[in-house]
């Protein structure tokens, strides 16, 4: 579903990706593991169109999106629930939804289903819906960033760090629910600092450092290999 | 009391077109991030054009308001396209040196064809309203109540419309915008329209009680800044409110201190106000 071939890209003359290969087949979770400053964001902003890449190429189910716009590349499906949340603070809860299915947005009765089942998802949402997102706590946030996310009916769902900032049962509720959003047939890529956490859900995993992937296996295999478990998991 | 009430509407009236010029001005300024100095040329091609067509053409005062608008509009659109989309990677001093190009250069091209001269828009509503011992000037109340339908309706395309919350999202979050898909390409066109269009209007609507000239954007553009600042940069309600506020201050600082005083009026008030609040009246998060 998707491909990254030799990706590189600079900041100036700092080298953030290194020759980045990976591929996500279509419903796989994976998730990348990775240090601060690894390049994880780097390489999903990138992915996502929002970074120029200095080269390699990126292939979303067959067709190269290197060089597309990101709203070409939201519009084929590939949607990204970013670091930081970069929600739309003074907004209500609802228009931020209603905006996440901006590519969507001729089709009026799919997107009222849509958020319907965001809400079915994240009751707390429906419950706030009139309210600033900027006002909501951490976790509320997050689970914004995430609907938000979902309205653009993802088949490849890109999620930086979601878990960033949570308190430690929050962080359980919000994997849990990607677990489940995989389950209902969208292809998920997650970086995480949770390692342990976030192996738990996962199919698969690559590990990230300084621009590149230095290591890539099954949950099992990462669960169980020394470097990971010295340096991410703390056994 | 018809004396206070006087005032009371000349501020109104000037906190109408000063709003007007702010709003367009405070919501480039969210995609641009600078502020754009050439907003008060786009200010002063709009009383330019309706004057034209309504001298040459014979133009009917809603009908060349219109056209104006429309010109204009395309006028900030190719101004978008052609200067500040090929800077937008550029260090913001870039995009304000361009601004200001653009403004002596329309200042320029006007002068060119209309001359140095001062003009004046007939009014199109000469007749002076009476209500119990009060009057009013037809012109006047047209002002006031022109920019409140169109404040309102602004407020509902930015706030209840997808395409209109575009533009509130891109400000508020380029990338998160760009995550949704949003093509700020068009979001920064369409802000530039509008952005122009509002001046053409807020100057056709201020033209009839006042005088035409190319140099007749500067004051009003300095006043739309301190507007913004006051109100917090890229804070639409914050566009409106210092807009009725440096309209108040000026007409009752006009009338109760000295005429002579009403501009600096503005600027002494905008030293005041952000000694007290250095952030604005309105922090940019209310937006
Ligand atoms: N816009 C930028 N300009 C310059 N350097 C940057 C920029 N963004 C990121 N970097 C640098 O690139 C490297 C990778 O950053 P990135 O944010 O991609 O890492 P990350 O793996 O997502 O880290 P974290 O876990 O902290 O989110 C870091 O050294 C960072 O300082
Ligand atoms: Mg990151």
């Amino acid at each position: 579903m998707l491909q990254l071939e030799d990706v590189k890209l600079n900041y100036g003359s700092f080298r953030a990706l290194d020759g980045i290969n990976l591929s996500v087949r279509e419903g796989e979770l994976v998730v990348m593991l990775g240090a601060n400053g690894a390049g994880k964001s780097s390489m999903f902003l990138a992915i996502s169109g929002l970074r120029k890449l200095s080269g390699g190429k990126v292939r979303l189910a067959g067709t190269d999106i290197t060089r597309a716009s990101p709203n070409t590349i939201v519009s084929r499906g590939l949607v990204q629930c970013p670091e930081g949340r970069k929600l739309f603070a003074s907004m209500s809860v609802e228009r931020n939804l209603m905006l996440g299915g901006y590519v969507h947005r001729a089709d009026k009765a799919g997107l009222k289903t849509r958020l319907e089942e965001i809400y079915e998802m994240f009751p707390i949402l429906r419950e706030k819906r009139d309210d600033h997102a900027g006002s909501l706590s951490g976790g509320q946030q997050q689970m914004v960033a995430i609907g938000r996310a979902l309205m653009g009916r993802p088949k490849l769902l890109l999620l930086d760090e979601p878990s960033l900032g949570l308190a430690p049962l929050v962080v359980r509720q919000v994997l849990d629910t990607i677990k489940s959003i995989n389950a209902g047939g969208t292809t998920v890529l997650l970086a995480e600092q949770n390692a342990y956490a976030a192996l738990q859900i996962a199919d698969r995993g690559y590990v990230m450092e300084s621009g590149r992937v230095v290591l890539e296996g099954s949950r099992e295999e990462l669960l169980n290999n020394e470097t990971v478990r010295r340096a991410y998991i703390g056994g | 009391m018809n004396i206070f009430f006087q005032q009371v509407l000349n501020g109104l009236t000037l906190g109408s077109v000063y709003s007007l010029v702010a709003l367009g001005l405070t919501l480039v300024y969210g995609i641009l991030h600078i502020p754009n100095f050439a907003h008060g040329a786009f200010y002063m091609v709009g009383a330019y054009i309706s004057f034209y067509l309504a001298g040459s053409f014979g133009l009917n005062f809603w009908l060349a308001m219109l056209c104006s608008a429309a010109a204009v509009a395309v006028l900030a659109m190719l101004s978008e396209r052609l200067i500040f989309h090929p800077l937008r990677n550029a260090p913001a001093l870039h995009d304000m040196i361009a601004a200001i190009g653009l403004l002596l250069f329309l200042e320029a091209v006007v002068q060119a064809i209309w001359g140095a001269d001062f003009h004046r828009l007939p009014a199109p509503y000469t007749q002076i309203l009476r209500f119990a011992d009060l009057t009013a000037p037809a012109q006047r109340i047209l002002i006031i109540v022109a920019a409140f339908i169109l404040m309102i309706g602004l407020q509902i395309f930015l706030r209840r419309t997808t395409t209109g919350s575009t533009i509130v999202a891109m400000a508020q979050n380029r990338e998160g915008a760009a995550l949704v898909g949003i093509d700020p390409v068009k979001v920064s066109l369409l802000t530039f329209a509008i952005s122009g269009a509002l001046a053409a209007v807020a100057a056709t609507l201020f033209a009839p009680i006042n005088l035409i000239f190319p140099a007749m954007g500067h004051l009003v553009i300095l006043k739309a800044f301190v507007i913004i600042i006051l109100g917090g940069m890229g804070s639409i309600p914050g566009a409106i409110v210092g807009g009725m506020i440096i309209g108040f201050a000026e007409a009752f600082g006009a009338f109760y201190i000295s005429p002579a005083y009403k501009d600096i009026i503005a600027f002494a008030l905008l030293v005041i106000i952000l000694s007290l609040r250095p952030q604005g009246l309105f922090p940019s998060e209310v937006r």
